[in-house]
Parts: structure tokens; C-alpha cells; sequence
């Protein structure tokens, strides 16, 4: 019973990868279709001065965009899953319904509202704010680290509710009788016991967002590009496949390397409540 | 969620002292026993309710407004003339548009079907088999599920064109078209079909089934007749969720599409590259409804079913 599920994942994800590592030593004939071979530079380019600030931008917009999530999903979780009392499931499910939305379309939206010809824009000058548009928010690094909060959200909010619920509320409740103010309740009782959680949302929104690139597309300009459209542009835009497969195995590994530090931080025993 | 009634009913002994309550009427009872010096800050409901009304309000308000504008009479997006059909109107009289819902409608039954199916032996492999295959293929599940979208479609389409390269010298044709679409969305959602399916058969009492065998059904039988009536809902609820994730899925489409009939979402992001029309408000709003009917109904049969469960684990006991 194993075996179609099996055969599939390994004709279709592990033997597409391996061809991806060979084009990414190879290169092209003169139609630019990737020939096999053995051309190192190709990642070489990658680490190009041109474009590493390409890789660096994502990296850094991935890290804003996950503490972003942090600060506004963990008052939100901690609300539902301490005040929800029966509206809780309702509550969960309203956290995530909005990500069910078509992916561009809940991107796009952001244009509608904050576009140069948007709702608010034209709120605004309808009351006579001037500059033309008063808020320019489309082309910024604004944009489109606002718009992958806005991707990401329920991910990191689900996790954190969840191991809130995990955890005993009497144990607040301790760290209070112990005369804790609440700040060092939340700091020695409450974040501890739901570390976890926010270690697997941490993973949940960084590891996509890094390699998003339909965000950058959309709400971004030349200044806001990110790994995924770079990749995008060799493979589209009538680029150099073998380039674009090393970025790919270099996204690769960057994302690994996130993985194995999420993988050993979930498997160390979680910090005793003091 | 198996866990909630011990914590409710260890804080209900800790907080009101032996006594039992609802969910809500725990936390109202929290709430209401608050020292009003000693808690403020950040644990203030209050702040609280507040910021996540908020956070309600920044999450609904784009869908909304996306909504809204789509009954727009006029073409703006600043002016709301009146209420009018008039886009829908015209994405119905459009056949590049309709082609590609079809289109991405196929993609998504044929995916949900085969993903599911596939899926759900997976999880019965794991489950049930002993092998030495199991930990391998929990692996190959796993790294699956975490690999960035963007890399797994890469690695099809370098994949896909190499096979049309090779099949061509035998004068096959192999290119890209809905076909590969419908294989690149079954390949990532196979692991969702399995970990859903494997959750609520590890679940299952064993001894269920062994019943049935005791009383002569053969192993076939015990899993046709007994299992998988108590794991349907699992099963339509993950393709459900297959449904929706193909239907909506941009990245994997976009590199594995061909020159054809396109997926709907890479038709949106056409329309959105060539600049906000507001036939893209009413295709949005098209998709939300499609999708969120189907999430609904899912979630509506998973709740159905854990309360099946419940049941069947009282009857148990």
C-alpha cells in the first residue's frame, strides 16, 4: 500500500530535484535548452555582488515578516485561547478562513485598498490631502513585507493557540499568587511553555516567505526584489536555466538550514517554568 | 483538542475550587476573578479583545473590500456607483475566462481524486504495514510537505521538459499542458491526504476491527465494512482541502502550465499584471465563494465526525 504514494513522491519531487541539481552544473545549447556538464560557475554567479542583495533582501524581508506575524499573532492567540471561552473553534476558524481566499487575489486586494488608485487614496483626497497619490504604498519594501504578514498570519497565530490550549492556565495563575507582575508572568511562565509553538510558526511563515515570490511580483518593484522572482525570471523570462537551478538549490539550502535549526531547538525538552 | 476538558477541568478544581463548568463559563469565571490592581498590561482583556478585533478587521478587510467592489457599477475603485452585476455579466461573456474555470475545476477534481486515493493507501501503509519501508517513505512525506513551492515546481518543469526532450526522439509528444499541472498539484498533496487520514486512523480503535473479524469477516471485509465507514469523513474532508489548494494554487501552475487552456489563477494574474480591471474584484469573489462553501462543508463533516468519534468511544467503553 506504500508503494504508489512511494513511487509517486520519488518520480515526481526526489528524481525532479536531482535533475535540478544537474542543470544546475550544466549548461544550455544554442536553442537554451540545459545541457549536462560541469560548470561550478553557476553558483559562482549566484554570490555575484549583483545578487546578493537579492538574497540578503529576502532573507531579511522573511525575518521582518515572521516577527511581524509574532508581535500581532501572539496577542491574538493568547486572546482566543484564554478569553475565547466558546467562541473559541469559531474564533480559530475565522483566523484562517481569510487565507482560503485565492493566494493572488488576497494579494491583490492590497492594491485595491492601498494602490495608487485605491479606497484609501481616494478617501484621502477626497478630503483634500494633497500629493498625487497622498499615500504611495505599491513599489515599496512596505508593500510587500506587509502583504507576506498578510500571507502568512494564520500560520503563525494557529500554532501559538495551540500550544496555549496545550498549556495549564492554573500555572499563570501561579506565577501570579507568586506576586509576578504580568510582565513576568508572560516572561518566565507563559512564553516558556509556549516556545514551541512559536519556534513551529516561526517556521511556518519564514520558510515560505523566503521563497515567495508572487508578493514581490505584484505589490513590489525593481527595489523589492526578492530570490523567488530572480528564479522566476530565468525560468520565464527567458533567462539561464542552469543559473536559475543553482539559486534553486541555494534557496534549497538556506530553507535547510533553517529546517535543522527549528528541527533541533523542537527537539530539545522545553524549558522548565522555573 | 483531546486535551481540553483535563485542563478545564484541573482549572476548574484549582480556580473554583471542585467546581465544574462550561468552557465559557471557566473563562468567564477567570476573567471576572482578576485582581483589578495586580493585572494590568498586556493580560488586560481589554487591550486584548480590542487588538484582536483589530487583527480581525486587517484579516477580513481586503476579502471584503475585494467583495464590495465587485457589485461596483463603475469602473472605479474609488467611486461606488450601485450595485450592479455588470462585471459578473461580462466574465461569464468571457471565454478566455470560462475556459480557464473549467479548466482549473478538471485540474482540481482530478487531483482531489488521485491525491486522495493515493493518499489514503499512504496512510494505511504507515498505519497498518510493518515494513521497513515506513520510516523512508515518513521521511520522503515529510521533506515533501516543508520543501518551498517555488523548488518543488522548479524541479518539475526542469523534469517535464527534460521527459519532452527524451520522449520526443521517439516521436512522442509530451509537453507542457493541463496533464502536467494535474501531476504537479497531485505530487504536493498527497502528504496532506496522509497526515489527515493517518491522524484519524491512528486514532481508531484497533479492537473495532478485530470485532468484526471475530465474528468471521475477513480482513478485507473488517476494513471495507468497519474502518473505512468510520474513516470517510477524513478521507472526503482531506479532498476537500485537495480541492480547494489545487483549485487556488499559483506557483505550482504557473511553471508547470503550458501554452493552452490556462489555470483561472494564471488567468488572474494576467488581468493583474495588465492592471486592475474590475473583472478581477468578481473573479476573486467567484473563487472566495467556490472555496469557502467547500471549506465550510469540510469542516462541517470533520466536526461531525470527531462528535462520531466520541460516540463510538463511548460505546467502547
Amino acid at each position: 500500500m506504500l508503494a504508489p504514494g512511494a513511487v509517486w513522491l520519488l518520480l515526481l519531487f526526489i528524481a525532479p530535484f536531482g535533475v535540478v541539481i544537474l542543470v544546475s552544473f550544466g549548461t544550455v545549447d544554442i536553442l537554451g535548452k540545459p545541457v549536462f556538464g560541469w560548470y561550478p560557475e553557476n553558483y559562482q554567479q549566484v554570490f555575484d555582488p549583483i545578487f546578493v542583495p537579492v538574497i540578503l533582501r529576502s532573507v531579511a524581508f522573511a525575518v521582518a515578516t515572521t516577527l511581524l506575524c509574532l508581535v500581532i499573532g501572539y496577542p491574538v492567540a493568547y486572546m482566543i485561547a484564554r478569553y475565547g471561552g466558546r467562541f473559541r473553534n469559531l474564533l480559530v476558524v475565522l483566523v484562517i478562513l481569510p487565507w482560503f481566499a485565492d493566494y493572488l487575489v488576497r494579494i491583490y486586494a492590497w492594491i485595491v485598498i492601498l494602490g495608487d488608485e485605491g479606497v484609501v487614496n481616494g478617501v484621502l483626497k477626497a478630503l483634500g490631502l494633497h500629493g498625487n497619490p497622498p499615500v504611495v504604498f505599491v513599489n515599496t519594501s512596505f508593500a510587500v513585507v506587509g502583504g507576506l504578514v498578510y500571507d502568512f498570519l494564520p500560520f503563525m497565530i494557529l500554532p501559538i493557540y495551540a500550544a496555549l490550549e496545550r498549556m495549564d492556565p492554573s500555572l499563570i495563575e501561579a506565577g501570579k499568587d507568586l506576586y509576578g507582575t504580568p510582565l513576568q508572568t508572560f516572561r518566565y511562565v507563559t512564553w516558556p511553555a509556549t516556545i514551541q509553538g512559536v519556534v513551529a510558526g516561526a517556521v511556518l511563515v519564514g520558510l515560505p516567505a523566503v521563497g515567495d515570490f508572487a508578493t514581490a511580483q505584484i505589490l513590489g518593484g525593481p527595489n523589492t526584489y526578492m530570490i523567488g522572482n530572480l528564479i522566476n525570471d530565468q525560468f520565464t523570462g527567458g533567462g539561464y536555466w542552469p543559473f536559475g537551478a543553482a539559486l534553486t538549490i541555494v534557496l534549497m539550502a538556506l530553507l535547510s538550514l533553517l529546517m535543522i535549526f527549528y528541527l533541533r531547538s523542537a527537539s530539545r525538552p522545553p524549558e522548565a517554568a522555573a | 483538542m483531546s486535551e481540553r476538558p483535563v485542563v478545564h477541568q484541573s482549572s476548574g478544581t484549582v480556580v473554583h475550587r471542585g467546581r465544574m463548568g462550561t468552557p465559557a463559563s471557566v473563562a468567564t469565571d477567570v476573567v471576572s476573578r482578576r485582581r483589578p490592581s495586580s493585572r494590568r498590561g498586556f493580560d488586560q482583556p481589554r487591550f486584548l479583545i480590542l487588538f484582536t478585533a483589530l487583527v480581525f478587521v486587517y484579516l477580513f478587510a481586503p476579502i471584503l473590500v475585494v467583495t464590495w467592489f465587485s457589485f461596483n457599477s463603475k469602473r472605479s475603485l474609488q467611486v461606488f456607483g450601485s450595485l450592479s452585476l455588470t462585471w459578473y455579466d461580462q466574465l461569464f461573456h468571457d471565454p478566455a475566462i470560462t475556459g480557464s474555470l473549467l479548466a482549473s475545476i478538471e485540474v482540481a477534481l482530478v487531483t482531489m481524486v488521485v491525491a486522495t486515493t493515493i493518499g489514503t493507501l499512504l496512510a494505511f501503509g504507515l498505519v497498518r504495514a510493518r515494513s521497513r519501508a515506513n520510516r523512508p517513505t515518513d521521511i520522503l512525506m515529510l521533506l515533501n510537505l516543508v520543501s518551498p513551492e517555488i523548488v518543488t515546481a522548479i524541479a518539475l518543469l526542469l523534469v517535464f521538459s527534460q521527459a519532452g526532450a527524451f520522449l520526443s526522439q521517439f516521436g512522442i509528444q509530451f509537453g507542457f499542458s493541463l496533464v502536467t499541472v494535474i501531476l504537479g498539484h497531485i505530487t504536493f498533496s498527497i502528504a496532506y491526504v496522509t497526515i489527515i487520514v493517518r491522524g484519524r486512523l491512528a486514532a481508531l480503535n484497533r479492537e473495532v476491527e478485530e470485532a468484526a473479524q471475530d465474528l468471521g469477516a475477513t480482513n478485507t471485509e473488517a476494513v471495507r465494512l468497519v474502518t473505512l465507514p468510520l474513516l470517510w469523513p477524513a478521507i472526503i474532508a482531506s479532498g476537500m482541502l485537495v480541492f480547494v489548494m489545487s483549485f487556488d494554487d499559483f506557483v505550482t501552475s504557473f511553471f508547470t502550465t503550458g501554452t493552452g487552456v490556462e489555470p483561472l489563477p494564471m488567468r488572474i494574474y494576467a488581468m493583474i499584471r495588465f492592471g486592475v480591471t474590475p473583472e478581477i474584484n468578481a473573479v476573486g469573489t467567484l473563487m472566495m465563494l467556490i472555496t469557502v462553501i467547500i471549506v465550510l462543508a469540510a469542516l462541517a463533516i470533520f466536526a461531525r465526525q470527531q462528535n462520531a468519534r466520541q460516540q463510538l468511544a463511548f460505546m467502547a467503553e
